[in-house]
């Protein structure tokens, strides 16, 4: 199971299936939400997730796809665009510390 | 897992079309600026249009023909084989596009990414061969003999058989509309839609047809089979009044995403949740066709993302009556069917402690388990 400590996140990468579309709305909440933090936040298509992403967010209908892109990194899914408890917890666990795992 | 959140296992086939789609709609997504574009000087210059001027309207044809689909080979080979893959997809694609009466989107989608291919192929073989220091000439070399090449094989072989396939398939269609079948497709494409195939359904298929129909008619209903906002905002409404009473407070928020800024993605998860209110998102979805075939509606380009606003951009001068009678049908019928599964309201608490189970433990509904 991929785990990381939450010091050790630099880059978070929202995906969705064109990058166009959820995932910018998604990672520009993510990144009023961390902001403060030394952590980059990017979105992209979920067929192109880029190697040095840290922790890989999308939505639970896609990860599938993501999982084959990007299988060995921590993947976070969720099912609501909107407040989803997973995405909250990984933005706590970032905030006060503690290990992120998938 | 319970029964709120859909498994991601055994989804194989699933996550495969999607990928295939995906590559379908990221030759077309990228671009969507230059669609907008030509959408935008469409509606306002032609003949018929808000602004009739014979010399801009000079740009349409050229634009839809050449450039949209250049720009889709050209990015369609970049997804294979980075930028001399971008740019031997774009030289093939001119063997398509020349001689073609019809925008060659088709056809760019096919041989873009496979003179890319092609290039790819050729690249891994010489690489190796290559002398030191004779490289840059190779390359330029193979690039030019396969971009030419390709063009040619496009010219003689792809375009006419494409050619072939979209009249075909506009026949399909033609016939589907003429016998008012085609509100029947919102069955396939509403269950597609929450799968996330929407961008392949909509930009990947729909799309290219609906351009080659608006060039000879003016406008397309193919446009609007997917991107009607009325059974998503249907099926907002309906869970802001009648859903569970934990998800009622982020549903205006959802509201405003999905009707005015057109990111249809933010209603999926209210269906997976409650798979039964499919049936809502398809009622809603054939009462919006229906509506758009009886009144003639159709539009110049593809609206996206599938906002009102978009809509209202790329509307015929003359036309809104009857897109915006069709989006406003397909939100009545997609409400009132979703209330019905709803129950209106009644059972609302009970739901409430299932959801809130799983709003309330991440663990069970969104962390995906190795597999």
């Amino acid at each position: 199971m991929a785990s990381i400590d939450s010091k050790d996140i630099h880059k978070i990468i929202v995906a969705c299936d064109a990058g166009m579309g959820s995932s910018v709305m998604l990672a520009s909440q993510l990144r009023k939400q961390l902001k403060g933090q030394q952590i980059q936040v990017e979105h992209t298509p979920v067929n192109s997730i880029p190697a040095d992403a840290d922790v890989v967010v999308c939505h639970a209908g896609l990860a599938a796809r993501a999982k084959v892109t990007a299988p060995d990194k921590v993947l976070i899914s969720f099912q609501l665009f909107i407040g989803d408890p997973a995405v909250t917890k990984l933005v706590n666990t970032i905030k006060n510390g503690g290990t992120v795992d998938a | 897992m319970t029964e709120y959140t859909p498994t991601v296992q055994g989804t194989g086939a699933r996550a495969t079309i999607q990928r295939f789609g995906g590559h379908l709609a990221g030759m077309i997504m990228p671009n969507i600026g230059a669609f907008i574009a030509w959408g935008l000087i469409t509606a306002l210059f032609i003949p018929t249009g808000w602004l009739p001027n014979e010399d801009f309207a000079k740009l349409v044809d050229p634009i839809i023909k050449t450039l949209l689909p250049i720009l889709i080979g050209y990015t369609g080979g970049r997804m294979v084989h980075g930028q001399r893959g971008a740019v031997v997809g774009a030289v093939a694609t001119m063997g398509v596009v020349v001689g073609a009466d019809i925008p060659m989107f088709l056809g760019a989608m096919i041989i873009g990414p496979l003179a890319a291919y092609i290039l790819k192929l050729v690249d891994g073989f010489i690489q190796d061969r290559t002398r030191a220091g004779f490289e840059m000439l190779v390359d330029n070399f193979t690039a030019g003999i396969v971009g030419g090449g390709m063009a040619l094989v496009g010219l003689k072989a792809i375009g006419p058989v494409v050619e072939v396939v979209t009249d075909w398939a506009g026949d399909v269609v033609a016939w589907l509309v003429g016998h008012n079948l085609l509100p029947l497709a919102s069955i396939l494409i509403e269950p597609a839609k929450v799968l996330f195939l929407n961008n392949a359904i909509n930009h990947g298929v729909l799309g290219p047809l609906g351009v080659a129909e608006a060039v000879k008619q003016g406008k397309s209903v193919l446009f609007m089979l997917e991107s009607n906002p009325g059974p998503g905002l249907g099926l907002l409404l309906a869970f802001m009044f009648f859903g569970p009473r934990l998800l009622r407070p982020s549903t205006p928020a959802a509201i405003i995403i999905h009707f005015l800024g057109g990111i249809h993605e933010i209603y999926f998860p209210y269906v997976l949740m409650k798979p039964r209110l499919i049936l809502a998102v398809i009622a809603g979805g054939a009462a919006g066709v229906l509506v758009f075939i009886v009144t003639g509606a159709g539009l110049v380009a593809t609206p996206s993302p599938g906002s009102i606003f978009a809509y209202i951009a790329v509307t015929p001068k003359g036309g809104w009556f009857g897109v915006l009678a069709g989006i406003l049908a397909a939100t009545v019928v997609s409400f009132a069917v979703a209330s019905a599964l709803l129950g209106f309201g009644r059972g609302a608490d009970d739901e409430t402690e299932e959801t809130g189970e799983t709003s309330t433990e991440p663990e069970t509904s969104s962390v995906v388990k190795e597999a």
